[in-house]
């Protein structure tokens, strides 16, 4: 074996065993990680149409949902049936979200970078599932009915303060999510999604047909690029354990301004940090936290650019990330 | 003046009676603080509540001093009916500070036998670190008018919509509905 050889086996062997020992120190079962993949797995290879709940504090709304399950063209439709009408249509590499009362669409392109070519539109590799262990404590709860579906249930516990915690529920056989609850600290229900009613099946395709832009129609293609932000002065040191970096891009926002977003994950949540210039119309920004649902928002301003968190993350998580962003002009 | 801070130590005084009776006790000399504080001597014998140390009252303050600033919204106006229920829950709560102060501080001093007298609430910045503490803490506000469209790009990288399928996009749509926009 080659010096070289031998210190990448030593170094595989080292995060190996720390992986282990973290692993036993969490007290995850591998039986519910494979759960969870199973549950991954479902989600892309079942079609299946159903309507569910999506519930925040007291509010909810429902939303019908249609999959149709295919090798790199699996097609999905939501559609909302409370409140403003909204039609969002995703492909492996497209989100198209039609908005009939603003006569808008807006076209979202998921950069392929050469990390992520071949590989479908959710970005989550199932390899990240395993590195989920570190972050929260993976473990099998009580079985339910939903729907019509006997679930089991698989919870995720945060093994800090920097995430939240999920209760997942899906069905026995086919690993089909039919409910999602997330978790604060105190154990209070942030936010869930439940299926009311649901179809395990083959679906016509003419249900999630990708319709032609009504005239008159507005469209804003968000034109994503990479991007390297360091390049351009900007320093995002998310100083947060067990997030890293996942995205790094230049969008457009509405169609008028450009945004640069990088995107923090620890294997369930995500963070979004924004950044852009200072808006025209200052006085409507209003530096600080807001939430909706398990989502908090810090709006912060740093050297005359307005910075944007967006997580469904602790205000804490959200907060820490927003106050390490600092600008330093490039030379 | 007597009979009115006799009225106010049965939480009996209202409206501008009340503002009246404790600013004359909160200007500290004439005969409505030598009232208020020969009541209460009063009131702890009649109790049999032993006085406290001297040096009690100093101690106190000098306390109260390096607590930090709570700095809370402002309260809304009492309405008048509630007023008297708003006396008596401040009477509970110094009387709670007192029998705390009482128990952390009563077995360093001696009993002395001096009046009891009003603690001296010194008005006073609070300690650089608790500003600075407090500075940190971030203003709730409402949510961006813009917080649909940054939902709608990160959920596109929300690893969760792996497992939950299109699910969490509604909340973009919920969004949309609280900030009332089209």
């Amino acid at each position: 074996m080659t010096r070289a050889g031998v210190l990448l086996f030593a170094r595989t062997l080292g995060a190996a065993l720390a992986a282990s020992a973290t692993l036993a120190h969490a007290q995850t079962s591998s039986d519910a990680l494979a759960w969870l993949r199973k549950i991954y797995q479902a989600t892309q290879r079942l079609s299946y149409t159903g309507t569910f709940v999506y519930q925040r504090g007291d509010e909810t709304e429902a939303s019908r949902i249609v999959h149709v399950a295919g090798t790199g063209t699996g097609i999905e439709k939501l559609e909302a049936l409370d409140g403003a009408r909204r039609e969002i249509v995703r492909t492996r590499d497209t989100v198209q979200s039609y908005l009939p009362d603003a006569r808008t669409l807006k076209v979202d392109r998921r950069t392929v970078g050469p990390r992520d070519r071949g590989r479908g539109f959710p970005a989550m590799l199932p390899e990240r599932l395993s590195g989920l262990a570190r972050n929260y404590t993976v473990s099998f709860g009580d079985t339910a009915r939903i729907a019509g579906y006997e679930c089991r249930e698989v919870v995720l516990r945060p093994n800090d303060r920097y995430r939240y915690g999920y209760r997942l529920w899906a069905d026995r056989r086919s690993g089909m999510l039919l409910k999602a609850r997330t978790f604060n600290a105190k154990g209070e229900t942030l936010e869930q999604f439940t299926f009311t009613q649901l179809r395990i099946g083959p679906v016509p395709r003419g249900e999630v047909r990708v319709r032609p832009v009504p005239p008159g129609w507005r469209v804003e293609d968000s034109s994503v690029q990479p991007v390297d932000l360091a390049a351009e002065g900007w320093r995002v040191d998310a100083d947060l354990p067990g997030f890293e970096k996942v995205a790094e891009v230049k969008r457009k926002l509405r169609a008028t301004h450009l945004v640069d977003q990088v995107v923090y994950s620890d294997g369930m949540a995500a963070v979004s940090v924004f950044i852009e210039p200072m808006p025209a119309a200052a006085a409507e920004v209003h530096p600080g936290l807001s939430r909706t649902g398990a989502t908090n928002i810090y709006t912060r301003e740093v050297a005359d650019h307005l910075v944007t968190v967006v997580g469904e993350a602790p205000a804490v998580s959200v907060q820490r990330i927003g106050d390490s962003v600092e600008y330093h002009p490039p030379h | 003046m007597r009979a009115k801070i006799s009225a106010l130590m049965d939480g009996e005084l209202e409206g501008s009676e009340l503002a009246a009776s404790l600013a004359a006790i909160g200007a500290r000399d004439g005969e409505a603080y030598e009232a208020w504080c020969l009541y209460h001597i009063v009131g702890d014998a009649l109790c049999g509540t032993r006085p406290l140390s001297e040096a009690f009252n100093a101690r106190f303050a000098q306390r109260l001093a390096a607590e930090p600033t709570v700095l809370a919204p402002a309260a809304a106006r009492a309405q008048p009916e509630r007023r008297r229920w708003i006396a008596l829950s401040a009477a509970a709560s110094i009387a709670a500070a007192a029998l705390v102060g009482w128990l952390s501080l009563a077995p360093q001093g001696g009993v002395g036998t001096a009046p009891v007298q009003i603690a001296q609430a010194p008005v006073r910045a609070a300690p650089p670190m608790a500003v600075a503490a407090a500075a940190k803490a971030p203003a709730r506000v409402p949510l961006p008018r813009e917080a649909d469209d940054y939902l709608l790009a990160h959920q596109s990288y929300s690893l969760r919509s792996s497992l939950q399928g299109m699910m969490p996009y509604v909340r973009t749509v919920a969004v949309e509905n609280v900030a009332g926009r089209p």
